[in-house]
């Protein structure tokens, strides 16, 4: 018993390796703007609790005017497809797919809700198109008015 | 260091549990069955055994026929576990395979299944004095462990969440005998250290009436005793009769 220990033990030390996680993970497309300060562990937790919050907010309670919607996470998190332009949720590359599709979770949230910003707004939130971080944080600003 | 240690946890109990059922299903399959043991009415045939068995294992029909109150629990808590088995999946196939997408959402809610067949099994052990004078300690620990895992698993479904894409990956990477880093959510590991006690324990538990079932002479048997005579192995090889005892019995 000792023994299946001891080499079961040396066995693992010998498989942790740093670059365990290569082909496991989803591909995660990079937002553009600053990061969150919560962290991004923090939100894959927490994002479902948020965005049930807001709904609350505002379907129940009618409190229009909250910091964060969806409106907000697609913008910085919008991902270019091939014809320049953001994808929706249509797009495995969607930003909430990536992870969504990974552990198989599904939403609802783009039944009603646009899963990309509105075409005029593009040029704003995609780097290809010329968006920059001011002019995110400009588009943002303006629709969190 | 507390991934490696899970990791260490989970390949041991991994082949505790293979070696050891694997030990007990060839018990099981060598043992002697020197009688034609078979509790009628039983069928008459080895198609009929077949379809009787499946019955056996798919609607636990013996149990039906001698308790509702125990069947309804025992089944609640059996099917809601096989579909929460079968939507954890989901961790241990990098592309989610499309029918564990489909019973996903059902699985979520049979947490609550599982837990309502346990606890009324549980409350049967308790609150019935003459099974709880035959109750055995292993019987209330072996409860309280499934309960345990269910309560747990339920708790991070619906109340404190934790980063599934790590525990998914952590995971993947086992399968691979690549240990990375899970999270280290307190109900993360309580559910995953009392997983691998299961597996640990199942080889010794009462749990093995899982292939126990398949090896119940009396179930598994057909009733032919009039039309074939049933000779054990050791009785084929007797010395043969001495003189002056006929030898043949059929008269």
């Amino acid at each position: 018993m000792r023994k299946l220990l001891v080499s079961v033990l040396m066995l693992a030390a010998l498989l942790a390796s740093p670059g365990f996680a290569e082909g496991l993970l989803p591909d995660i497309p990079k937002a553009m703007g600053e990061p969150h300060p919560e962290g991004n562990e923090w939100w894959r937790v927490n994002h479902p609790a948020l965005l049930m919050h807001s709904r609350d907010q505002t379907v129940i309670e009618g409190i229009r005017d909250v910091d964060a919607s969806i409106k907000t996470c697609v913008a910085c998190h919008a991902v270019e497809g091939p014809d320049a332009a953001p994808v929706t949720y249509e797009s495995p590359k969607h930003i909430c797919r990536a992870c969504h599709d990974y552990v198989a979770v599904k939403i609802d949230c783009f039944q009603c809700h646009n899963s990309r910003p509105e075409e005029a707004d593009w040029a704003a939130v995609l780097p290809s198109l010329g968006g920059t971080p001011e002019s995110l944080r400009a588009y943002l600003e303006r629709i969190s008015q | 260091m507390i991934s490696t240690v899970y990791a260490v946890l989970f390949y041991l109990a991994t082949i505790l549990l293979v070696v050891g059922v694997g030990m007990r299903v060839w018990k099981y399959a060598t043992t002697p069955v020197p009688l034609n043991i078979v509790v009628s009415p039983a069928p008459r045939t080895k198609r009929g055994v077949v379809f009787r068995m499946f019955r056996e294992v798919i609607f636990f029909e013996s149990l039906f026929k001698s308790n509702k109150w125990i069947w309804i629990f025992a089944y609640l808590f059996h099917w809601g576990m096989l579909i929460v088995l079968l939507r954890h999946l989901r961790y241990f196939t990098l592309n989610t395979w499309w029918w564990v997408e489909i019973i996903s959402p059902i699985g979520r809610l049979m947490a609550f299944a599982m837990l309502a067949g346990l606890l009324g099994l549980w409350a049967r052990r308790v609150l019935q004095e003459r099974i709880r004078y035959i109750s055995n300690p292993s019987d209330h620990l072996m409860l309280a462990l499934l309960v345990g895992i269910a309560a747990s698993g339920a708790l991070m479904s619906y109340v404190t969440h934790t980063d599934i894409i790590m525990v998914k990956a952590y995971m993947l990477g086992l399968l691979r005998f690549r240990i990375g880093d899970m999270p280290t959510d307190p109900i993360l590991m309580v559910h995953l250290g009392l997983v691998a006690l299961l597996m640990i324990i199942f080889p010794i538990s009462k749990l093995l009436h899982v292939p126990g079932v398949f090896f119940a002479p009396s179930r598994t048997l057909v009733d032919n005793a009039r039309e074939k005579r049933r000779v054990s192995k050791w009785a084929r090889n007797l010395p043969p009769l001495p003189e002056g005892i006929p030898a043949n019995e059929e008269a």
